[in-house]
């Protein structure tokens, strides 16, 4: 009965305005015809037992009651908001019409009514529960929420898959730089209260701490803010509050005698655990690795509260090194695990991805909400992020590029200080150090002797390739130019001047030769080591474009360009303290509104005080627009993206012509998930500037934000075909070609084949 | 034996007690954390798993049941609180045909009253269980003991009042909806609390499995000891089942990627056998009702496996 009023509640919402059409509706037969099929194959089921003996009582559960209603439905009083409601309640078979009455009416507005089955009594119940229906299914269809098939899909499949593989492997999951998934807050949310809860049943075994640090990873690796909307769903520790009372309860009402045993720890599970069960005489084959695991994660809970109490001592500095520690401990703990299973899994995937380059381990701090998000750092490559430095500078030369000639007329004095700053700031980084040891380590072969797979081989190598890498940061070379080999402009009368006619005319790669022929003639030139800065900025290629800054510095401490160019390069490494410092320096020095700075320069910096100096130079002169500009440069540094993309909006005011301005906006935007528009201020930036190889290379990344990769590609080619030497090009080519599944083009980026690319990836 | 590929990771498989060849299997994407769920509807045929229907859902799916007193009623627990009742005769733009929602977290788990075959339960992260009938729009009692999650609640095969609920608390409760308050509480396990089922054969004799990776045997009336324990799987049991037909057979998955087959009258060789077929968390697991020794499992690696006991479900 219930059945037919149901079938036939929801048939009358697909055949609207048949008013009480009960039996000449067509559906009404086939409601007929179904409910008589059903009886019949329950007949089927008879015989099963328990369905059986659905009428004898057990003595412990008391005398079945017959079948007419639900009892213990009176006890649900919370439910029921008005009093009548209880009365409604005993019998809802027959509901009280009253309840639904406004409901009804309301609905009968906006939907027709059902058909109802005049031969069915209680039908009421039908048609109510179909005027449900019609509002709920509005509300909550299939078609209310997109399908999530877009590509960022697969990225975050495979993620979260290795986030779950993580628990077979005891090792910490890496937070990772993921593209842009396009995660609206509520998934987030989700996101967030289920790898909570979940993970605790997965990594159970390991303890809180490590459970913790999975999800932090993963949540890290998601931009998901911990503090995100409502409160988490925490983990069951020790006593709940409310268990003792109600076991009492039940006790009582039982009387039994029984001995509650309150949850545990989780935190020290496992040795229990172990104890408890190498007992028993029937323990399964298996166990003996079972416990290896079990040790293996409680190495692993130490090593990350150590590696997160040693992070969090060195401050933000050890960033890199504690995601290339957890790279060790990752390689060591993987290398001990021989189950063929987990060989096969996908997480080995995802692990020589990230041997390839194509998943870049970032930053695994565990950081508080507000330092979370490295979107500024994230923008550019962990291994390089003087990129903004660089970049500033080639801003810096346009605004003032019309008197750069002048200063140089105007020699520059010998250089007082050294680069001692940038050496004693760099040991404090000991990288070397970590470096040096970590190669100790591997040496001494905490990957044990049976590496035998292959994937196990490919990652080593790419740890190595790493700490060379970092090595080659750590040591002197990392500021130290690399000059091309054969330069034909060596020996040309006036390098410089051919130089700046290069740059000017866009031919970037020539402009870099010509003015590596200048200071190998004049290493003492700032200008010629600052527009090689700038030139190397503006092809992408931030490694030698710091080299050329340092070098600038070096030739002249107190030049304007260069102290902001420090003091963004900073930023990029988000040492606030160092780039305040610059950035307030260049103030000081500035002709204009040094006067602005205290005399005796307090060493303690507040970074609202620095950029309170800076809001009263721009009251001073509000058409400044170099002014407007560094603002936004502080406003990235304290992550106040609205504010710093205002004030570069501000400063394209007052040169809309600057093409390095148009890019610092559309980084800004990138930064704040405001991708598409990114694309704009790009595209004007290369409106200006069409060999602007930084904004073609950046409006790939643009486009790889919003899940377009293989647009993304194009522009990625475009940009290495300007620039070969761009290294951050080809490495996010390379995960924008893995994530659009071209992996049969990973070659040709191995081989630095660009025509094959273009060919596939024309423009 | 077939195998089904699913779009999205499979998080349960429940066989038609009706149609004997009919299986129901909810997915979700990304592994239920976040995205779309499916609800899928397949017939085993004489060309293996061939999809009946499929229903999509704004949220992942991670529980389904079937009516007991209708062959084409079935609902499905969602991860936004809402259960969704699809009817297999409307017409597709007709489903769901009711979406209740009242549970303030994910619903974990649906069961269907298999004696009075109009109510059914469903368990939620929200702490509660709640009853329904598909007469009334609202749930007609809210059941708010557990501490914590109550990742599933069973009808008593047998006694069409009383039900059993498993909880990350640690604990099971027994609940007869004639009280005002649970019966029993019966302190499981050290470690969250998954799943449970009755035996068939037996009205008081309960299977609990836990994140602690044993699977427990317990007589209700005796809550302080339970009768009898498995060890096998080497991560949490995520499903435990009893035969239909066989008072002592049980079938079990877990994240340790393996179904296991036991015998609990055997406590020194419990274990009857060990299945390796999934490649990733095994999520679900059915024994049909209407055929001896038809089992079926779903799992993470986006399959479903349908196999007679004693073969190899991979096996063609």
């Amino acid at each position: 009965m219930a059945f037919r009023d149901l079938v036939m509640g929801g048939a009358g919402c697909a055949v609207p305005g048949q008013d009480g059409a009960s039996s000449s509706n067509p559906l009404g037969g086939l409601a007929d015809s179904i409910i008589g099929s059903a009886s019949k194959t329950q007949e089927r089921i008879r015989e099963m037992p328990g369905l059986a003996g659905a009428s004898q009582a057990g003595p412990q559960f008391g005398r079945n009651g017959p079948l007419t209603s639900l009892p213990g439905s009176e006890f649900n009083q919370a439910q029921w908001h008005d009093g009548q409601v209880p009365e409604y309640m005993r019998g809802f078979q027959s509901a009280d019409p009253r309840e639904f009455t406004d409901a009804w009416n309301q609905s009968v507005e906006r939907w027709p009514p059902p058909p109802q089955l005049s031969t069915v009594p209680g039908n009421q119940e039908g048609a109510l529960f179909s005027e449900f229906d019609s509002i709920y299914g509005q509300q909550a269809g299939p078609s209310g929420a997109p399908l999530l098939d877009a590509p960022p899909q697969r990225v975050l499949n495979n993620f979260l898959h290795s986030f779950f593989d993580s628990s077979r492997t005891n090792a910490p999951f890496p937070a990772v730089r993921l593209p842009e998934l396009g995660l609206s807050q509520a998934d987030k949310r989700r996101i967030r209260d289920r790898s909570h809860i979940m993970g605790r049943h997965i990594f159970a075994d390991k303890g809180d701490t490590f459970v913790d640090s999975q999800v932090n990873g993963l949540l890290h690796s998601l931009d998901i803010d911990e503090s995100l909307g409502a409160q988490t769903r925490g983990p069951l520790a020790g006593q709940i509050p409310e268990f003792e009372q109600l076991w009492k309860e039940g006790f009582a009402q039982s009387n039994m005698q029984v001995v509650p045993r309150p949850p545990m720890s989780l935190g020290t599970q496992w040795a229990n655990e172990f104890h408890s069960q190498v007992g028993p005489s029937g323990a399964p084959q298996g166990w003996a690795d079972e416990f290896d695991n079990l040790q293996t994660g409680n190495n692993w809970a130490n090593q990350m509260q150590e590696q997160q109490s040693l992070s969090h001592l060195r401050n933000g500095q050890m960033g890199n090194m504690a995601g290339m520690e957890q790279t060790r401990s990752l390689v060591q703990t993987l290398s001990q695990n021989q189950d063929p299973k987990f060989q096969s899994s996908k997480f080995l995937q995802f692990v020589s991805k990230m041997s390839r380059g194509e998943l870049i381990v970032e930053d695994n701090q565990v950081k508080s909400a507000t330092t979370n998000a490295d979107a500024w750092a994230n923008e550019f490559q962990q291994q390089h992020p003087e990129s903004w430095a660089a970049e500033f500078t080639a801003g810096e030369h346009q605004f003032r590029g019309d008197t750069w000639a002048n200063e140089f007329a105007r020699g520059k004095p010998e250089p007082v200080t050294t680069n001692d700053a940038w050496v004693d700031e760099f040991s404090k980084l000991g990288v070397k150090d970590w470096a040096d040891e970590f190669g100790d380590q591997m040496a001494r072969g905490a990957l044990g002797d049976d590496v035998s797979s292959e994937w196990v081989d490919s990652y080593d190598q790419f740890v190595e390739e790493s700490v060379r890498g970092e090595q080659m940061k750590a040591g002197s070379s990392r500021f130290v130019y690399q000059f091309a080999d054969n330069n034909p402009y060596v020996g040309h009368p006036n390098p410089l001047k051919e130089g700046q006619e290069l740059f000017r005319r866009g031919l970037l790669s020539e402009a870099v030769l010509a003015l590596e022929a200048e200071v190998l003639k004049n290493p003492d030139n700032a200008e010629g080591w600052r527009l090689l800065g700038i030139t190397h900025a503006e092809n992408d290629d931030d490694r030698q474009a710091i080299a050329s800054m340092v070098k600038a510095r070096d030739a002249d401490p107190s030049n304007l360009e260069v102290l902001l160019a420090l003091g963004v390069s900073h930023t990029n490494e988000l040492e606030q303290d160092e780039a305040l410092r610059y950035l307030r320096g260049w103030l000081q020095h500035h002709p204009k509104y040094g006067a602005l700075v205290p005399g005796n320069v307090s060493e303690q910096l507040i970074p609202s005080e620095v950029e309170g100096l800076f809001l009263e130079a721009a009251q001073m002169s509000p058409e400044d627009s170099d002014i407007h500009t560094v603002l936004g440069v502080i406003y990235n540094l304290s992550r106040n993206y609205v504010k710093a993309i205002s004030s570069f909006e501000r400063a394209l005011q007052l040169k809309p012509r600057d093409y390095s301005l148009w890019n610092k906006l559309g980084a800004t935007q990138a930064n704040s998930s405001r991708s598409a528009e990114a694309i704009y201020a790009y595209q004007e930036a290369l409106d200006l500037k069409p060999n602007y190889v930084r904004a073609w290379s950046n409006m790939g990344i643009g486009y790889a934000n919003q899940g377009l990769y293989e647009e993304s590609i194009r522009y990625y080619v475009r940009a290495l075909e300007m620039n070969p030497k761009a290294d951050n090009a080809w490495q996010y080519l390379r995960i924008s070609l893995s994530i659009a599944s071209r992996n049969d083009l990973l070659d040709a980026v191995e081989r630095k084949d660009l025509s094959a690319l273009a060919k596939e990836f024309p423009l | 034996m077939p195998v089904f590929r699913t779009a999205f990771n499979g998080y349960s498989v429940k066989f038609s007690p009706f149609l004997e060849n009919r299986l129901a299997v909810p997915t979700s994407q990304n592994f239920g954390m976040v995205g779309n769920g499916r609800q899928y509807i397949l017939d085993l045929t004489p060309n293996g798993l061939v999809q009946v229907a499929a229903f999509d859902t704004p949220d992942s799916l991670y529980d389904c049941s079937w009516s007991e007193e209708n062959e084409n009623i079935l609902v499905s627990a969602s991860g936004d609180g809402s259960i969704k009742v699809w009817d297999l005769s409307a017409p597709p733009m007709a489903n769901p045909v009711s979406n209740r929602q009242e549970h303030a977290h994910e619903v974990a788990s649906v069961d269907w009253n298999m004696v009075r075959k109009d109510s059914f339960l469903s368990s939620s992260w929200d702490d509660t269980i709640r009853l329904w009938t598909l007469d009334s729009p609202h749930s007609l009692r809210t059941f708010a003991e557990h501490s914590y999650c109550v990742y599933n609640a069973c009808w008593n095969p047998r006694h069409a009042d009383i039900f059993a609920s498993a909880s990350g608390d640690c604990t099971l409760r027994i609940w007869d909806v004639r009280q005002p308050r649970s019966t029993y509480v019966i302190p499981g396990h050290e470690m969250e609390i998954l799943t449970c089922d009755w035996n068939k054969y037996n009205e008081f004799m309960l299977a609990s499995g836990s994140v602690d990776k044993s699977i427990k045997i317990w007589d209700v009336r005796s809550p302080r000891q339970e009768l009898t324990r498995m060890l096998g799987h080497t991560y949490a049991v995520r499903r435990v089942k009893f035969s239909p037909h066989k008072e002592s057979l049980m079938v079990s998955c877990s994240y340790d990627m393996t179904v296991c087959l036991w015998d609990f009258r055997q406590p020194e060789d419990a274990l009857l056998a060990r299945l390796n077929h999934h490649t990733e968390f095994a999520v679900g697991v059915d024994m049909s009702v209407l055929v001896e020794g038809l089992l079926a499992s779903t799992s993470w690696d986006e399959s479903v496996y349908v196999w007679q006991m004693g073969m190899d479900p991979r096996a063609a």
